[in-house]
């Protein structure tokens, strides 16, 4: 179970995220929405560990994460995608999921990548091609590197998955395959979901609750139906109120 | 994948093989060019496993090649160690010393990480001078020193065990898990730590790497020279002929590194002839710029496009 | 202690303009010219062969010296930089192998062995009990009328504005219909004339030599790392901290140690704070 409590962070004089709380047992999906500069993005980054939070607490399966670096979150099982997708630019698509699937030990590190078997079978539980695994990033399309940048994220293999934008740039056909990919890991896996998206459509299938934020706060929590038809939700983020 | 890796052992071996045979084959001079070409191969295998794939660019691995060479110096010239002893202990106060490189590459990378290298080097060069020069030998430095084997040939092989049991380890490290984990260190350290990896962990194995190969290099090469001096060590031409090496070759290849410090060597002995004044260092470093300058991935990569090529050029004979 | 005071403004102000003719390169293009030390260099050396071989008068040998460092400014952009423009590290990698080329071409023409510089005014300046002799003055107030000629060049004249706007944003300025391409070339020729002035000053502070431009380039570096790099402002200041630290160190320790002093600060201020005291961006 993921728990956060009361994260605050401000940069300079902005306030980017005030006391945010959020809990997603495991196996449990929860989907966060706002508008554009919501705070979204900063939540994530609280969460790994990549920027520090002026104060609050995270906690993994009840044990505090707030002193873990980032790779250590990673390792208890908590990863994430990023919004704009980051590969590494110089090497092939295999090698990129290689890097996720090392153990963090120099033992294992030092030796030879014999067989790919681990690399092939989640690069085509994504929907890459085998061809593909041989491309480099700077080959692939848009929807590509959001695979990538998944399968990566998997290939840590996460108890808890921070998904930021992964479905922006895909053709329906592809968020469908990401969509069941995710519904199946999460019932033979039990994995939980924080899924930050625009897309309501695709996310809808996804999530049990959602969380609105607006302006670094949370401005409303509860089922997909409930926040949607919200009034005060359709006001700030959908703006057809 | 295995078979570029046995393609690449095999291509130890025959190097292996044609260097043993050479100086039975060659005259004194052009082994004595051996010689220095291979320790300079020494010098640029050890940047290129901390620099050559990480991003942390060094411009003061003469700093890291100087500790080892001063400390066995000091140790056998004025305390009489042996070098067995004074050897090996040069290699660990060299790689206390790469921890010092360590330490701003917690914070910093790329430029300024260059930069606080090279101001580490100069430093060195300012101190060595000032501090207790009647122990160092100041400007001048140290003469006289001990040697482990005379003559050519005897050299050579030295050099040749060292530059083979080094580079190929090296080599084979680069094409492990670490090698992989290395180049994306250089392409997105962050994204290295969200793939659950301690970055810091990583870099400090790349370091003490290379700080090993410095020492170990440094001290047996002013065993070999027989003397020691700030400006023949802590010298932006020194760093000069490394990085040169490293990046004609072809940087974070390690076999690249070690083509590209031959390749300058004779390049300036094959010079000397035509242009025997000062004329032919002007040339030698015109063509490392003009080639740098075309190609910067290096050697490495002009061979394996043209590789490349021709794979797609029988590719292209065989379907028409 | 008024020795030291006007000693170290006297020196700072001279290191001020070569900082500021190295940070001007990166806060325009982004990139780092550690050829820089070689427009020092070269602005020495044809001084010197046009007001100590040939005879000419000593102010249109410095009028030369600038326009032949900004030829080559110009050239070195044209020539090397434009083609690896986007590879940062290539640059930087670049410039460097250009520098000791210049050197060995410098061998080459000048011969290795050091040459002295006659003073460009001789004489000593009295400023109560304090002294220095009149050259590095002159450097000094030299240093601060072309400091201020950019200072107005870049605030009054459309041209300079250009160079701001391309320093602070360079898509926005292109947007706004600047040819980035003019704004670097003129920016490469104004680094290469600062340098070529700052290398007469430092050839007849110190002494001409082919190895001579290893020093200027640390200095520079040093400057607009504890400034900032790309902070114009940054360089002025740090230019003040590390002339004033150099003059303590030589006068009240030990003159051997002027540039450890100076390595020490990168150091440290490296380490506590990565993008300078007026750092806007880090590499």
């Amino acid at each position: 179970m993921l728990e956060a409590k009361d994260l605050s962070k401000s940069f300079g004089g902005l306030k980017a995220l005030q006391q945010v709380t959020l809990r997603a047992e495991f196996g449990h999906s929860v989907g966060i929405i706002g508008p554009n500069g919501a705070g979204k993005t900063t939540l994530f980054n609280l969460l790994t560990g990549e920027i520090k939070a002026d104060s609050g607490h995270v906690s993994l399966d009840g044990m505090s994460i707030d002193t873990e670096p980032i790779h250590e979150r990673v390792k208890l099982g908590l990863a994430r995608t990023y919004q704009v997708p980051r590969p590494f630019a110089e090497i092939s698509v295999r090698e990129n999921i290689r890097v996720s699937m090392m153990e963090d030990n120099l033992k294992y590190m030092l030796r030879v990548a014999w067989d790919d078997t681990g690399e092939q079978e989640i690069a085509e539980s994504v929907g890459f091609t085998a061809q593909q695994l041989d491309q480099l990033p700077s080959e692939l399309a848009m929807g590509d590197l959001r695979k990538l940048e998944l399968a990566r994220t998997l290939a840590t293999n996460p108890k808890v998955l921070l998904l930021d934008e992964v479905f922006a740039g895909l053709t329906y056909g592809e968020i469908e395959h990401i969509s069941n990919l995710l519904i199946e890991r999460r019932k033979t896996h039990g994995t939980t979901y924080l899924i930050v998206s625009h897309d309501l459509k695709a996310l809808q299938p996804l999530v049990d609750d959602v969380l609105v934020i607006h302006g670094g706060n949370v401005i409303k929590k509860g089922t997909f139906d409930e926040v949607v038809s919200d009034p005060q939700v359709q006001n700030a983020y959908l703006g057809t109120g | 994948m295995n078979s570029t890796l046995r393609r690449g052992i095999y291509g130890w071996i025959a190097f292996a093989v044609v260097m043993v045979i050479l100086p039975h084959v060659v005259g004194t001079g052009v082994t004595r060019s051996f010689v220095f070409a291979m320790y300079l191969a020494i010098f640029a295998v050890s940047w290129d496993i901390m620099s050559g794939r990480t991003g942390y660019i060094s411009f003061g691995h003469p700093f890291l090649i100087g500790i080892g060479g001063y400390t066995t110096a000091l140790l056998t010239y004025h305390l009489h160690w042996p070098l067995f002893l004074s050897i090996p202990t040069a290699v660990v106060i060299t790689m206390i010393g790469g921890t010092l490189f360590f330490f701003p590459a917690l914070r910093i990378r790329g430029t300024y990480f260059a930069l606080v290298t090279l101001a580490f080097m100069e430093l060195i060069y300012g101190l060595v001078q000032v501090i207790a020069p009647n122990v160092t030998g100041g400007t001048r430095g140290l003469s006289g020193l001990e040697t482990i084997v005379t003559g050519a040939i005897p050299n050579y092989y030295l050099a040749l065990v060292v530059l083979l049991v080094l580079g190929f380890t090296m080599w084979l490290v680069i094409r492990t898990h670490i090698g992989t984990a290395l180049s994306a260190v250089g392409m997105d350290e962050d994204a290295v730590r969200a793939s659950g990896i301690n970055v810091t962990r990583l870099k400090l194995f790349a370091f003490m790497l290379s700080a090993f190969a410095a020492g170990l290099g440094g001290a047996l090469y002013v065993h070999y020279l027989g003397s020691i001096a700030p400006r023949a060590l802590f010298d932006v031409g020194f760093l000069f002929q490394i990085l040169v090496a490293c990046l004609l070759g072809g940087a974070g290849t390690i076999s690249g590194p070690i083509a590209g410090a031959f390749f300058l060597t004779f390049l300036l002995e094959w010079l000397r002839p035509y242009f025997p004044g000062p004329e032919r260092f002007l040339i030698y470093g015109a063509v490392a710029l003009v080639l740098y300058v075309y190609q910067p991935n290096g050697l490495h990569e002009l061979v394996r496009n043209g590789l490349k090529r021709l794979n797609q050029l029988k590719l292209s004979r065989n379907t028409s | 202690m008024l020795q030291i005071l006007v000693q170290g403004l006297v020196l700072s102000g001279f290191y001020a303009l070569i900082a500021v003719g190295f940070t001007l390169i990166f806060s325009v293009g982004r990139v780092l010219n550690l050829a820089y030390g070689s427009f020092l260099m070269l602005g020495g050396y044809i001084y010197y062969q046009g007001a100590q071989v040939v005879g000419l008068p000593k102010f249109p040998s410095l009028i030369i010296a600038g326009i032949a460092g900004a030829v080559f400014g110009m050239l070195v952009y044209r020539i090397l930089v434009k083609r690896l423009s986007g590879n940062v590290v290539a640059v930087e990698i670049a410039t460097l192998i250009l520098a000791v080329v210049v050197q060995a071409a410098v061998v080459l023409v000048f011969s290795p062995s050091p040459k002295s510089m006659w003073p460009l005014v001789p004489g000593v300046l009295r400023i109560g009990d304090a002294s220095v002799t009149y050259n590095i003055f002159i450097a000094a107030v030299v240093s601060w009328i072309l400091l201020g000629g950019l200072f107005l060049f870049t605030g009054m004249t459309h041209m300079g504005r250009a160079i701001r706007a391309v320093s602070m944003d360079s898509k926005g300025a292109v947007i706004s219909g600047i040819d980035p391409e003019r704004v670097n070339i003129l920016t490469w020729a104004i680094s290469g004339t600062f340098g070529a002035i700052a290398g007469v000053f430092l050839a007849t502070y110190t002494q001409l030599d082919p190895n001579m431009w290893v020093t200027p380039l640390i200095i520079a570096v040093a400057v607009v790392i504890v400034g900032g790099i790309g902070s114009i402002l940054g360089s002025l200041v740090a230019a003040h901290i590390i002339g004033m630290l150099e003059t303590i160190t030589t006068s009240l320790i030990a003159a051997e140690l002027r540039g450890v002093a100076t390595m020490l600060i990168i150091i440290a201020v490296l380490l506590v704070a990565p993008k300078g005291l007026f750092g806007k961006s880090e590499l």
